[in-house]
Formats: structure tokens, C-alpha cells, sequence
């Protein structure tokens, strides 16, 4: 009975936790160009839940809303690459920390008043009856939430490795100023990250919120998360995030359960506060050498 | 000098003054509460500055130590009926000691993951507020009664005029602590980290140390809000509370005691700013003047880039024109709150007292401090001592291995004393790896370093400072930010005996020492030529004086071994012929010097013995001459050499160790 029930908690939460993978590996493509990341990125999984909530409901087919709440998500990366993170990379300092977190908070204040307080239901074509797998109950929204995430990083992993683009990007982290010298604009490259950060944001929105509802408040405790399995897995590992991200959810849906779900946010942070203690460049990081 | 104290300190003392005696003339108990929450603020935000102006660090955790301290003494008032003093004192100790838990992890982290972290903090703190119902009361809240002093219950009058008393003591105490060799600390390695160990100031300890600080005074001010309050909620301690105190702290200015008063100020003002109408369209409007008047001289003069002069003004913008349409401007607070913050990070970087500091000082022509009296040269750097030449610093079979690159293969040499001792070889020779590894910037993989036959600390540059290591940098880690003369100080760890203890800091019982340093550090400013620009900042010294400026540096630590990294890169000539005479005076002075170079002439000029380098082993050692005409030594720099050709110009080489 407990061991069903722990196999039940695992899967989902498991699964939850994918989402928590694909918001950090958003994290990890602006790292990895700019060495930074947008403080504001739950505000813009959110923001691009609202605009593919409004697409539906002016009876827009499933794909053109998925389709126009990416191509939203990544103009909303660029607007925050502008607004917050440029300034800051051209004077080398540590500004877009503080301006990414304004930006968040103007855009939330923006979807509390356009969209109001409450938490709305998010309609999906994917059927939400539970199928029996193997003792454990999966319902197809749970696993197209794996297989979007799935779909995204393995798109973006491709393009990186497959393209002069994608190898103009990882020049441009490995190098910023040999890449320059090669030709390549670091500036051009960082607003490709930014936008590609959008569009995993937006993928995670759309994603998630046909089982957490849509609300302004929707990816508060999401991005939380996610900054706890970026850190843990390390600002690289793209493998990493998965694996943090899925043992994570785990975690916490068995802490809820026996905790009391107000606990539910617990193991994340302290599991982020030990990694720190451990393991300052994350699980799956590499470990840094200092040059003078 | 006396106009320039009189000013500054008249200024602090008529605004406690005014403050202290505004009540008396005004009986009006909404200004009292807010006067009563702008001292509380004006603490919080001084701990706050501590990390994001001082140590430069987002820090987004002020809010749960706030929380942290209301909740330590509104349990201890209401479970175990604690008075005023122990309450509050009861707050501060909890905030420290949780805020150095804290740090001591997370100050190992640089920038976004220290954010990141301080992030999670806040977040973990309102769950558990929230959780152990049992004790905080959950989202119930908790309430108490404000408690007594020494048996006398306070009024509210009373309570204003302690919470303000305390404001002036963590003011004045702050003050001390700023213009000592702490506050020096802070901000160094904020500039430097690795240079900072290298002076062996340690940046770890100091950097957990002023969190801790920071920490103590949000438990202090958590404490004065719950007696203040008097009810307390888990949902006050927030994630936005932690932005609106950024917002106080940047829009008032960091690394400014003054800045924080007016973030204070700010903070308190902000719910009335809101619910005020008029209030709010007369600032959002003055706002935008001054935003469009900046933007417009910034662009003519050329002193912004087009970003930073347009977007304020476009941010200022929306904010009037919002204020114009939006029907409950509360409903929008976060909004105003961003455009506010965005306007000023982006085009008042440096708050508004860093703005009105230069402003009002040109105003009332405030003149800058004199020079300190230089002291006696000998006093600071004694002259030659006896010297033994016996084996100071003694390199055994060192390797340092970086994946499957051997950068030191088994490296042997000795550095005798009063020697200036050269190293050379090619680039990828391995000579940076040695200095990193010898002054403890990397561990090494194998061997030792001893010391006067000590072993030297392994992979702690800190440490090996502290053993009587000195380095300079190949690429300059000077601590650009602060002068040429403080740049020396914090260096001067030696003339720091009783700055050490933090009490006697606070208390402003530092400052003989700090004179005596001024007056030490500025001897050996000159001695390097540069004593005319003692309140250069470093960046805007010329590249040679910056060079010249790290040697006084590192020779201020008074070490026993003096590492210079290419000391000459990068210089012209003129600039080279200078470095290599202060060079050759410091050696007088008795210091041993391991010279790290390129220029061969340099070398040939300066060096007593040369150890030549090549694929992480020593391939020649010996005397400048006999080492340019070894062939192993020829072949490393030239290539290929034909074996006899070598052999018969040669006398008996120098067999390699």
C-alpha cells in the first residue's frame, strides 16, 4: 500500500519536476552566453500562460496557441535582454541581477491588473483521464508535460550542435572575446539566448498550466524551484537539470504528503542551501580554476 | 579642515537634533509612527548596505532577518514574558547567528548563485513562519504587548525617541566601523578578492563578517518593528519586501550612511506616496522633469550612452501618464515600485546622495582633506639587515598537474636570502603556474615549499600572506575603486593591532593606529614616487603608476618573500628604467625578490642568480651571464641550435637541478 503510494508520489512528482529542468535549463542558455540569467523568468512563464490563455479564448486552433505563446516568450526575452541585461554586460557589472528582478516585477504587476488576481483554468485538447500504468496512475497531460520538455531541450541541444548558429552560441560561451575576434557578435548571440530563454519559458507555461491553473502567482513557487535545481545541477549541465529537476519533484511530492503540503517548497531550499555548502559550482559544474 | 568636518558632522547632528525634537514641537501621532518606522528602516538599511554597497552583493535576504528578529523577541515578550533589553538583544543574536550560517556557504558563491541563494533564504523563512504554527502562531499571526524597559512601560513618545537613539548609536558605530581597516577590507575585495587574500586581509572572513553584521541589524530592527507593530504576520517578511528595501537602499545611494537615511525615508513614505493622489503625480512629474533634464545634458555632453539618458525618461514617462489613466494606483504598486527602481538603477546609478554628495560639496565648496605628514622611510621599511644568503624560500620536486597537462613537472629550486632571484623561460614555460602555486593560488599536485624550513601553507593564498608571502599581478589587481594611499593601508595588516577587535572598532577607539598607518602608507607611496597622487583613485592612476603601485602594496605586507609577476609587462621604456630602480631599491631595503620576467635585460640587470624554466622543469640555473649562454637555454628560446656549434662557445655549462 505506502510502496504503491510512494511509486504514485515519485511519478508525478517526477514528472512536475521536469518542469522545474526546462525553466532551470532557461537559466542555463543565458548563463552560458552572458553569465547571466533572468531573475524575472517566472514572471515570463507566466506572462506567456496569459497570452495563450487569451489566444484560446478567442478560439484560436491548439497549435497557433502554442505557436504565438512562444513566439510572445521570446519576445519577451528580448525585451528583457534589452531593458535590463545589456547595460549592465557592457559595463561589466552585476546590475541585471537587480534589473531582471524589476522587470519581473513590472510584468507581474501588469498581468495582476490585465489578467486579474484569480487563477484561471487553462483548457487543453490533451485528455485528463488518468491511465493505469504499471500500478502507478499517469494522466496524458502529466506525460505531454515530459514530452514537450523533451522536445524543447532535445530541439535546442540539436540546434546548438547541428548549426553554424548553434556553434556561433557555443563559441560565443566558451569564449566571449575569442569569439568576438572570430567575427561573431556576442551582442547577437546574447539576444539569441535570451529569446531562446523566452520561448523554454513560454514552453513551460503552456505546459504546466493545464495542471496548476493560470494565475499571477503561478510560477512564483515554479521559479523558486527552478533556481534550486540550477544551482544544484550547476549552471552547465543540461543532463544535470534533468536529473535535479526529476528527483526534486520527487522529494517534495513525498514531503508534502507526509510533511503537509505547506512544507511542499522545504526540500528544495534546504537541498539548495546544503549543495551550496558542498558543492558551490553545483553537482554536475565544473570546478572552476582561478587565472590571474 | 575644520570647514570640511564642521559641515559634514554639523549636518548628522542637526538632523538627529531636528528629528529628536520634532515631537515636541509637533503633537500629531501619525508623524510620530511615521518618524518611529523611518529609524527602524534607517537601521534595516544600514545592515543592508553592509552586503550590496560594501561587499557588493545582491543580497535579498534583509527581509527574512527582519522577520527573523520581530519573531525572536515577539516570542520572547509573549512565551517567556522577556522585558525590553533582552528581547531586542535576544533579536540581534539570533539575526547574527543565522545570518553567519547563512554566509558561510553562500559567500563562497560570486554574484547570481549569492542571489540566489539569499533568494531561497527568504523563501525558506516565511514557510517556516508559516509552518510551525505550534510556535509563531502560522498565518494566524502573533501578537504582543510592546515591553517594558527596566520596569517602565514606554510611550509612544518614548518609544520614537529610543528607536531613534538607537538609529544615531548603529549610525555613529557604522561610521567608525567604515573609515577603518573593516571597512577598507569590504570594499578591496569587492574590487579584488584574490588580491585581498594575497595582502592577507582574508576575504572569506571578512565577507562573512560583515553579513553577519548586516544580519545583526535586521534582527535589531526586527525587533523595534514588532514592538512598533505589535502584531506580526508571516506574509509582511516577504519576497517584495526585500525589493522595496533594494529600492530604499540604491535610490538613496549605497556606501552612503546618508543614503540609507533617505531610503528610510523613502520606505516609510512609500504607502502614503500611493494612497496620496496628489503626492503621487507632483513626484511621478518631478521624476520625469528631472529624468528629461538629465537625459538632455547627459546626451550633449556625451557623459551617458543613449540607454541610460532615453530609458529613464521613458520609464518616468509611463509612470505620469499611468498615474493619469490608472483609476486605483494602489492596484499598481508593484508596477510603480519597478518603474521607480528601473529609472534610478539605470540612470542614477550611484542613488541620490552620490549625486547630491558631489553636488552639495561643489556648492559649498567643501576642500578636500589634507595630506597626513609623511613617516620616516626607515621607520616603515627599515634598511638592510645582515643578510645571511642562507636558503629562505626552498622549492622541492613541485608538480601541479591540470588534467593531462603537466604545467610543473617536478620543480626543485632555492631562493636565497637578500638574493633577487629571476625566473625565466618561454610562455607555457610554467613560471605563472610556480608563483600561483608557491603564493598559494592553486594547491599543488605534488611536492612542497618551504619556507625558512616551514612548509608553506598549501592552496590558500590567504595563509601563505599571512607566512610572509607577497605577490604582485601580471594582469593588475589593484582595488581600482578605492585611492592610491588606501590601497597601501589595507595592506598594512602590521600597523593594525587593536583594529582587529570589532568592539573597540565600533566604539571609534581605532584611530591613532589609522593615522600612524595614513602616515606609513604615504611613505611608501613616495618612496615609489607616486606620493602627489595619494587621493588618485587606482583606475585613474597611468598604467606605469599602477604597476609601481601594486609593488608598494605588496611591499607594505613587509613580507619575507616578495613575488613579482612580470613586473615590467606591458610598461614603456621609460616607465621600465623607473620600475626597475624602485625594484633595485626595495632589494636594498633587505627584501628577497623572486622576479618573474621576460625581458632578459631586466633580468641580466637586476638578478643575482637566474633559474630558467622550461616544460615545468628547471633546465639551467646559475648566474645571468652563464645562464644566456647555456645551450639547453638557447635551444628553449631559439629553437634548434646545431650541438657543436653551441658546445664550442661555451664554457661548462651550469648542470640543471
Amino acid at each position: 500500500m505506502t510502496l504503491s503510494i510512494i511509486a504514485q508520489m515519485t511519478v508525478s512528482g517526477s514528472l512536475m519536476g521536469l518542469v522545474y529542468a526546462l525553466i532551470a535549463y532557461g537559466f542555463q542558455l543565458t548563463y552560458a552566453t552572458s553569465k547571466s540569467v533572468n531573475f524575472g523568468q517566472g514572471e515570463l512563464v507566466m506572462v506567456s500562460a496569459f497570452v495563450s490563455l487569451t489566444l484560446i479564448t478567442l478560439g484560436l486552433p491548439y497549435w497557433l496557441v502554442v505557436l504565438g505563446g512562444l513566439f510572445f516568450g521570446a519576445l519577451l526575452g528580448l525585451f528583457v535582454e534589452r531593458a535590463g541585461v545589456r547595460l549592465a554586460l557592457e559595463q561589466r557589472s552585476e546590475g541585471w541581477i537587480l534589473l531582471t528582478i524589476i522587470l519581473g516585477l513590472l510584468f507581474f504587476s501588469v498581468a495582476e491588473n490585465v489578467w486579474g488576481r484569480d487563477d484561471r483554468p487553462f483548457p487543453t485538447p490533451i485528455s485528463q483521464q488518468p491511465i493505469h500504468i504499471l500500478a502507478v496512475d499517469v494522466t496524458p497531460v502529466e506525460l505531454s508535460v515530459a514530452v514537450g520538455v523533451f522536445a524543447i531541450m532535445g530541439a535546442i541541444e540539436i540546434f546548438k550542435r547541428q548549426t553554424l548558429l548553434g556553434k556561433a552560441f557555443d563559441a560565443v560561451s566558451a569564449d566571449r572575446d575569442a569569439g568576438e575576434l572570430m567575427g561573431i557578435s556576442a551582442t547577437q548571440t546574447v539576444k539569441l539566448s535570451y529569446a531562446l530563454s523566452g520561448v523554454v519559458a513560454a514552453v513551460a507555461g503552456i505546459l504546466v498550466s493545464p495542471i496548476t491553473t493560470v494565475g499571477p502567482t503561478m510560477a512564483s513557487a515554479l521559479v523558486l524551484k527552478a533556481f534550486s535545481v540550477a544551482v544544484v545541477a550547476g549552471l552547465e549541465s543540461g543532463f544535470g537539470v534533468v536529473v535535479v529537476g526529476m528527483f526534486l519533484g520527487a522529494l517534495e511530492s513525498i514531503a508534502s504528503f507526509y510533511l503537509g503540503s505547506g512544507w511542499r517548497e522545504a526540500p528544495g531550499l534546504i537541498l539548495l542551501i546544503l549543495a551550496l555548502a558542498v558543492r558551490p559550482t553545483g553537482v554536475f559544474g565544473k570546478t572552476l580554476i582561478r587565472k590571474v | 579642515m575644520w570647514k570640511r568636518l564642521l559641515l559634514i558632522r554639523g549636518a548628522e547632528l542637526l538632523m538627529f537634533a531636528v528629528l529628536l525634537a520634532l515631537p515636541l514641537a509637533v503633537q500629531n501621532n501619525y508623524l510620530l509612527g511615521l518618524l518611529t518606522l523611518l529609524s527602524i528602516y534607517g537601521i534595516l538599511l544600514i545592515g543592508l548596505d553592509v552586503t550590496v554597497g560594501y561587499l557588493g552583493q545582491v543580497n535579498l535576504a534583509q527581509a527574512a532577518f527582519l522577520g527573523i528578529g520581530a519573531y525572536t523577541a515577539g516570542l520572547f515578550v509573549t512565551k517567556l514574558g522577556a522585558g525590553f533589553l533582552v528581547s531586542a538583544l535576544a533579536a540581534t543574536a539570533v539575526a547574527t547567528a543565522l545570518g553567519a550560517l547563512l554566509a558561510l556557504p553562500a559567500l563562497r558563491l560570486e554574484g547570481p548563485q549569492f542571489a540566489l541563494a539569499t533568494l531561497s533564504f527568504t523563501a525558506l523563512n516565511v514557510t517556516v513562519l508559516n509552518e510551525m504554527e505550534w510556535l509563531t502562531g502560522g498565518a494566524q499571526g502573533l501578537s504582543l504587548s510592546r515591553p517594558p524597559l527596566f520596569g517602565m512601560s514606554l510611550s509612544a513618545r518614548g518609544f520614537y525617541w529610543l528607536c531613534m537613539a538607537l538609529f544615531a548609536l548603529v549610525w555613529l558605530a557604522m561610521r567608525n566601523l567604515l573609515a577603518s581597516q573593516w571597512g577598507r577590507a569590504f570594499e578591496a575585495l569587492r574590487d579584488s578578492p584574490i588580491a585581498t587574500d594575497a595582502m592577507g586581509v582574508g576575504t572569506y572572513r571578512h565577507k562573512v563578517a560583515g553579513f553577519a553584521l548586516g544580519s545583526a541589524l535586521g534582527g535589531l530592527a526586527g525587533a523595534l518593528y514588532a514592538f512598533n507593530f505589535q502584531y506580526l504576520q508571516p506574509q509582511a517578511f516577504v519576497y517584495e519586501l526585500t525589493v522595496i528595501l533594494l529600492l530604499g537602499v540604491v535610490l538613496g545611494g549605497r556606501k552612503s550612511l546618508w543614503g540609507a537615511f533617505v531610503g528610510a525615508t523613502l520606505v516609510a513614505l512609500l504607502p502614503n506616496l500611493l494612497s496620496n493622489r496628489t503626492l503621487f503625480e507632483f513626484m511621478s512629474g518631478a521624476g520625469f522633469l528631472f529624468a528629461l533634464f538629465a537625459a538632455i545634458r547627459g546626451l550633449l555632453r556625451k557623459t551617458m550612452r543613449p540607454f541610460q539618458a532615453i530609458a529613464p525618461v521613458v520609464a518616468t514617462g509611463v509612470l505620469v501618464v499611468g498615474g493619469l489613466l490608472v483609476s486605483n494606483t494602489e492596484d499598481w504598486r508593484k508596477a510603480i515600485f519597478a518603474l521607480m527602481l528601473f529609472s534610478v538603477v539605470v540612470g542614477l546609478p550611484e542613488g541620490l546622495m552620490g549625486f547630491a554628495a558631489k553636488f552639495l560639496s561643489r556648492l559649498f565648496r567643501i576642500p578636500d582633506p589634507p595630506p597626513p605628514a609623511p613617516s620616516q622611510l626607515d621607520g616603515v621599511l627599515p634598511p638592510r639587515r645582515a643578510m645571511s644568503g642562507g636558503p629562505l624560500l626552498e622549492i622541492r620536486d613541485l608538480k601541479r598537474h591540470f588534467g593531462g597537462v603537466r604545467a610543473l613537472d617536478g620543480l626543485s629550486t632555492t631562493v636565497r636570502e637578500g638574493h633577487i632571484h629571476g625566473l625565466i623561460g618561454p610562455n607555457g614555460s610554467g613560471k605563472s603556474t610556480l608563483v600561483n602555486v608557491v603564493s598559494g593560488l592553486y594547491t599543488p599536485s605534488a611536492g612542497e615549499v618551504l619556507l625558512r624550513g616551514q612548509p608553506l601553507p598549501r592552496g590558500s593564498l590567504f595563509e601563505t600572506a599571512r607566512t610572509g608571502v607577497a605577490r604582485t599581478f601580471q594582469n593588475l589587481q589593484l582595488f581600482t575603486g578605492m585611492t592610491a594611499l588606501e590601497n597601501i593601508m589595507v595592506a598594512m595588516r602590521g600597523n593594525y593591532r587593536r583594529s582587529r577587535n570589532l568592539p573597540l572598532v565600533l566604539l571609534g577607539l581605532g584611530r591613532t593606529e589609522e593615522k600612524q598607518a595614513q602616515a606609513d602608507a604615504l611613505a611608501l607611496l613616495e618612496f615609489v614616487g607616486l606620493g602627489a597622487d595619494w587621493r588618485t583613485p587606482a583606475k585613474d592612476l597611468t598604467y606605469g603608476a599602477q604597476r609601481f603601485l601594486e609593488i608598494a602594496r605588496a611591499v607594505a605586507c613587509k613580507p619575507a618573500v616578495l613575488i613579482l609577476d612580470e613586473p615590467a609587462a606591458g610598461l614603456s621604456h621609460p616607465d621600465m628604467r623607473r620600475q626597475m630602480e624602485i625594484i633595485g631599491r626595495v632589494h636594498e631595503r633587505g627584501m628577497t625578490i623572486l622576479l618573474i620576467e621576460h625581458h632578459m635585460d631586466v633580468v641580466s640587470e637586476l638578478c643575482n642568480v637566474v633559474t630558467v624554466l622550461d616544460g615545468g622543469k628547471v633546465i639551467a640555473e646559475g648566474t645571468p651571464g652563464e645562464v644566456k649562454r647555456h645551450p639547453k637555454v638557447i635551444e628553449a628560446y631559439l629553437g634548434e641550435v646545431e650541438a657543436g656549434e653551441a658546445a664550442a662557445e661555451t664554457p661548462a655549462p651550469v648542470p640543471a637541478t
